[in-house]
């Protein structure tokens, strides 16, 4: 056996396992984006062109829902980044001794986002949940949160709480992996405090900015579970992500070929989106 | 400043961890309690919540949950180092698929697995995968596959070239090398996929509930179907229970293995 077919055998599992679960799925989401097909016609689609793809670019919700999820997506990736770019050097001189306190500051990480809406669900209702109640008691009302008019910033909240110990740990990581010696000689040449992070800290943290940023985004785009559990679409619509909007239009419209449509259009999209954020961040890795 | 840096760093805590607080408050108060005492303190602890929920109902059979979603997790964290191990050896060692094949690995976990949820609902019909765990176990292994690939390709670039090319020089196989050689020495990477995977897994929610309706149901999707079917009638110190029960697994596993964790996800965001 030479080393060529070797090297072939070893991978081979995982490309095949690739193939079955994602590559043949692809090729079932372009033939049915471009078919006609029902739940009753599942195993004899028929071509019918690009009318699926027509429809959904003529859906008034494809278009809410893709400036729901690009809002929501670009909102808390920078609330994100910003407070975990912030925590991570303002408590760095506590961390660094205490670093089981990392644990505790990234926990709502570990919690599954599903979850973490049912929680919230309880902690925002208005009889027997905590805020409200505190809120009555403090200042006499409180906001109707799931409501059409605070809803969005609800769940825009509710994102970041969970999220921005993932920036956090990202921040601190990179923060503790700047060499001494570039403080000292900093320090020698008279930089201190706010100086210091701008001029010296700041550019080495760069790259994890740019890296946090991309991948919060990314997740943020793709919201579903806690947006799900929380509100549905939201009162009309108003919650409306796109991967919420294509399970509904699959699920609940029972519309298939426009449901693959949708999801083609974002797969292309997300490409998209990747490339330009590699470039953004200006390597190309990895390893 | 200390005394400020301390008190931000409490405020954020509990800010961060306010609904797992509230949440398991509520599952400590009895039913009486829960209108009339919304706050966060219990005046009458009870574990009478958890008894109810530990108790199979035609409403909530929480053994069933938990087996699945352990029995889907440990498919989906399992299976990706079984296949990722040796191709990660032939990245690292060989230069294979360094151009195509391995970014584009590493590079779904930017893609949205939604786009491929509906084609593997109608493959899955068709296979006879839908609500199994077997079929929850694959999806979910996918799920798992950059960032374990991202984990094991560092993994085995950092074994010392010298230790695997004296195994080869003695003549040994790829396969040999791998199971002699390359895996003792990547345990502790292997260890840290594993745990990440499983957390990752227990907590996924939309495969859960799109490829589940009723043998296969995971905890998190159980745990949603329990507050949907209460109406108007939740019975809120149950369902704080519910959630308490779904979401303390991956939690206490993230506590114990904190730093397994802190590296996976750099490891993810240096390569991904």
């Amino acid at each position: 056996m030479t080393p060529r077919t070797e090297t072939r055998i070893l991978a081979t599992p995982l490309v095949l396992f690739l193939l079955a679960l994602l590559g043949f799925p692809t090729i079932l989401n372009l033939v049915y984006s471009l078919s006609e097909v029902s739940f009753e016609t599942l195993r004899a689609p028929r071509i019918e062109g690009f009318g699926n793809f027509a429809d959904v670019l003529g859906d008034g919700a494809f278009w809410g829902s893709l400036w729901f999820s690009l809002r929501f997506g670009a909102l808390t990736a920078v609330a994100e980044v910003a407070l975990g770019l912030f925590l991570a050097v303002f408590l760095s001189p506590i961390l660094r001794r205490h670093s089981w306190l990392l644990a505790i500051l990234t926990l709502p990480m570990m919690v599954a986002p599903a979850m973490m809406g049912l929680m919230y669900r309880l902690v925002l209702h208005e009889f027997v949940g905590p805020l409200p109640h505190y809120l009555f008691a403090w200042f006499g009302s409180s906001p109707a949160f799931l409501g059409p008019a605070n809803v969005f910033r609800t769940v825009v909240v509710i994102e970041v709480l969970q999220w921005t110990p993932f920036a956090l740990l990202l921040f601190h990581l990179a923060y503790e992996a700047i060499p001494g010696e570039i403080r000292e000689a900093a320090r020698m040449d008279g930089a201190k405090g706010w100086r210091m992070f701008r001029k010296v800290e700041f550019p080495m943290l760069l790259p994890t900015f740019g890296v946090a940023l991309a991948i919060r985004f990314i997740d943020g785009v793709r919201v579903f579970d806690i947006i799900y559990v929380l509100t549905g679409s939201g009162a009309g619509g108003s919650t409306m992500s796109l991967p919420i909007y294509i399970y509904t239009s699959f699920f609940k419209g029972g519309d298939i070929g426009k449901a693959l449509a949708a999801s083609v259009l974002f797969a292309a999209a997300s490409f998209l989106l990747l490339a330009l954020a590699w470039r953004f961040i200006g390597r190309r890795r990895p390893a | 400043m200390t005394a400020l840096r301390w008190a931000v760093l409490v405020l954020f805590a509990l800010l961060f961890n306010a609904p797992l607080i509230a949440t398991l408050s509520t599952s400590f108060k009895p039913p009486g309690e829960i209108m009339g005492n919304p706050g966060l303190w219990v005046n009458s602890p009870t574990l009478a919540n958890y008894a109810a929920v530990l108790t199979v109902s035609d409403r909530l059979n929480v053994y069933a949950h938990l087996w699945n979603s352990l029995a889907a997790a440990t498919i989906g964290a399992v299976l990706p180092l079984l296949l990722c191990l040796p191709a990660a050896y032939a990245v690292a060692r060989r230069g294979w698929g360094q151009r195509v094949f391995l970014p584009l690995v590493v590079n779904l976990r930017a893609i949205p697995l939604i786009i491929f949820a509906l084609p593997l609902y109608l493959m899955y019909q068709v296979l006879h995968l839908l609500d199994t765990r077997l079929g929850l176990g694959l999806i979910l292994a996918v799920v798992n596959l950059p960032l374990t690939m991202a984990i094991l390709v560092n993994a085995v670039a950092d074994i010392p070239l010298e230790i695997d090319e004296a195994a080869a020089m003695d003549g040994a196989r790829a396969g040999r090398v791998l199971r002699r050689i390359v895996l003792p020495l990547c345990r502790p990477a292997l260890v840290t996929a594993f745990i990440f995977g499983f957390i990752t897994a227990w907590n996924e929610f939309l495969f859960g509930l799109m490829l589940t309706t009723s043998k296969a149901v995971p905890m998190t999707v159980g745990a949603s179907f329990f507050f949907a079917s209460g109406g108007a009638g939740v019975q809120w110190g149950v369902a704080a229970a519910v959630i308490v029960v779904a979401a303390l697994p991956p939690v206490v596993l993230g506590l114990l293995m904190y730093r397994q964790i802190a590296r996976a996800m750099m490891a993810g965001a240096v390569k991904g």
